[in-house]
């Protein structure tokens, strides 16, 4: 009886502070969703909190960004989208399948330091490679282009997919690769026809996580792009620094528009983030 | 007998059926091992090397010399470089105490519910998607405006004085801080949260039927079986503190003054902005030394802890 008025309320508390903390969540986004929809005189003399009540929307904003100034958005969009999808892609292909060599082939009994060597860039700070980085792509006259973005965040993204997938491969029967080959498969066939389709969901997981670090990365792309090749977190922080007080209805457009693909996609696949997340902790 | 039967293939699953095989796996690693020694490795030690010289980005034609360390004594020497070593360690000391408190009491509460547990849970992964550029536009500069942002609102509304979130030095760090937890939590929650699942349910309810209360149960057996997990992630989260830049660009610029400036900051600034990459890498070093004593004191630490409580 008293444990289980106890628990109750445990679980009262325990609810109360879970969406204490969903809400600290959400203002951020309820006031980025009303701010797109105001008028400047909206924000000129005081906070407005309802959109009807003391407000009233318009959608001037949006306009601006998808009818005014489409192509001066589309353009750091449409790079952010080809960089992340291509070095991504990449990251999957290679990374996977030095997953897959490090979990089905011995090394010389090495494959542990490998794995190590992989994850322990990880760990170094990306200022040691910001300036490296930026003489070498001047030497390969390659500043300011998507390829040089593309190269870094592919690289950047291996040693995690390395080490997710090899786990992941681990986990994986060896039966049915073994029958495979013994039958006269080949090894890439037992590979891309055999073993990445049952692994699918820690590929999805892994490609989805480079594809939000690639959409998301600053300061590497203010380092290497500065007019064509941005990105949309440089053209955001762009505009943040110039307009300061301004022009906040269209930049509340932009962040929505450059932010709801990602969450979407992250939170439509949110076990498999999930997973992904703490695979290495759990492991580890 | 059944492990002498199973001895030849080892633990892992290893297949070897051909001397293909054997370049396969090579063929397999190679393309891994290649783009990160070019992009990893080169860089690293170019770095080192840029350290000791007088590199410069936007002097060419002249011969590089050798400088020894003569960079380092520059640092060490620089007073503004020590106010973005103390901004950084201030930093990390601030946000990931504060996250690993917030992430433990929402992985217990998660723990304690069952009804919406997957709708919490997918919604607390939502600030792990959105770009840091976002969130410190949002939070920074529209919440926490001065003037009419609605956090200020409320305040004087409560008959108080508006705090200057962005122009005080102190408010400054403190208003990054609020946003690196704002958007941080959430990986402590999850990590804390697969740390406690791995914790058997039997274990606790074994112990609050003996009459041991919440608290008993939760910090002697919850707290020391998720300490592994809880150690990695407060690792992980520590290396990640020490690199924070890309808030502070975009919010503050380093400002007001320097009372914001982190080290990464202060490299870009150095040698993307100045050019002066000798100078720049001899800081980058810098930051690796701290965090690599950091890290080794943290690791240290929970270590011992570690085996106290096996005790």
């Amino acid at each position: 009886m008293k444990v289980s008025t106890q628990r109750r309320f445990i679980r009262g508390v325990s609810y109360g502070i879970l969406i204490l903390w969903s809400l600290t969540l959400v203002f951020p986004m309820y006031w980025v969703v009303i701010t797109s929809f105001k008028n400047p005189v909206d924000m000129s003399i005081k906070a407005t909190y309802l959109p009807f009540l003391d407000f009233e929307p318009g959608l001037h904003a949006w306009r601006y960004l998808f009818v005014e100034r489409l192509g001066w958005f589309m353009q750091p969009f449409s790079n952010s989208m080809i960089v992340a999808f291509v070095s991504s892609s990449i990251a999957l292909v290679v990374g996977s399948m030095a997953g897959y060599a490090l979990a089905r082939f011995d090394f010389n009994g090495k494959n542990n330091s490998i794995v190590l060597g992989f994850m322990a860039q990880r760990m170094f700070p990306g200022a040691l490679f910001m300036l490296a980085f930026l003489v070498m792509f001047r030497e390969l006259r390659l500043l300011d282009t998507k390829t040089a973005l593309v190269i870094v965040y592919a690289a950047g993204a291996i040693p995690f997919i390395v080490w997710v997938m090899r786990d992941f491969f681990e986990g994986l029967p060896v039966e049915i690769e073994e029958s495979a080959l013994i039958d006269g498969a080949n090894r890439l066939v037992v590979i891309f026809r055999i073993a990445m389709p049952l692994a699918a969901p820690g590929l999805v997981a892994v490609f989805v996580l480079s594809l939000i670090g690639a959409w998301n990365e600053y300061i590497v792309a203010l380092t290497l792009t500065f007019r064509d090749s941005i990105t949309i977190p440089l053209f955001m922080g762009m505009q943040v620094s110039q307009t300061g007080y301004t022009e906040w209805w269209n930049m509340s457009a932009i962040s929505l528009v450059s932010v709801i693909p990602v969450v979407t996609a992250g939170m439509a696949l949110e076990k498999y983030i999930t997973s992904g997340l703490t695979f290495g902790a759990l492991k580890g | 007998m059944a492990t002498a039967q199973r001895s030849v293939p080892p633990a892992r699953g290893v297949l070897q059926f051909s001397i293909h095989d054997r370049l396969w796996k090579w063929l397999l690693l190679l393309p891994s091992l290649l783009m990160t020694t070019v992009l990893f490795i080169a860089p690293v030690v170019w770095t080192l090397y840029a350290a000791f010289t007088d590199l410069h980005l936007f002097r060419v034609g002249v011969e590089t010399e050798w400088v020894g360390l003569y960079n380092f004594q520059k640092l060490l020497g620089n007073s503004s470089f020590w106010r973005t070593a103390r901004n950084t360690v201030v930093f990390m000391l601030g946000v990931v105490p504060m996250q690993f408190l917030i992430g433990m009491v929402l992985a217990v509460c998660l723990d304690n519910v069952t009804r919406g547990l997957k709708l919490f849970r997918t919604w607390f992964l939502m600030p792990l998607m959105v770009s840091p550029v976002v969130v410190a536009f949002v939070i920074g500069r529209m919440l926490f405006q001065e003037d009419i942002g609605p956090i200020n609102s409320l305040i004087r509304w409560l008959g108080f004085e508006g705090i200057p979130w962005l122009t005080h030095p102190n408010w400054a760090m403190f208003t990054i801080m609020v946003i690196d937890v704002w958007q941080w939590s959430s990986f402590m929650i999850l990590m804390l949260m697969a740390g406690l699942q791995g914790v058997p349910y039997d274990l606790r309810e074994a112990a609050s039927i003996d009459g041991a209360s919440f608290w008993q149960t939760f910090f002697r057996i919850t707290l020391p079986l998720v300490l592994p997990i809880a150690a990695t992630a407060l690792l992980i989260r520590i290396i990640d503190a020490f690199k924070v830049v890309d808030i502070i660009m975009v919010l503050t610029g380093g400002g007001p003054g320097q009372a914001t400036e982190s080290v990464t900051l202060a490299i870009y600034r150095a040698g993307v902005k100045g050019g002066d990459l000798a100078f720049g890498s001899s800081q980058a070093y810098f930051l690796l030394l701290v965090m690599v004593v950091f890290g080794g004191a943290f690791l240290a630490l929970t270590r011992r802890t570690m085996s106290q409580t096996k005790d």
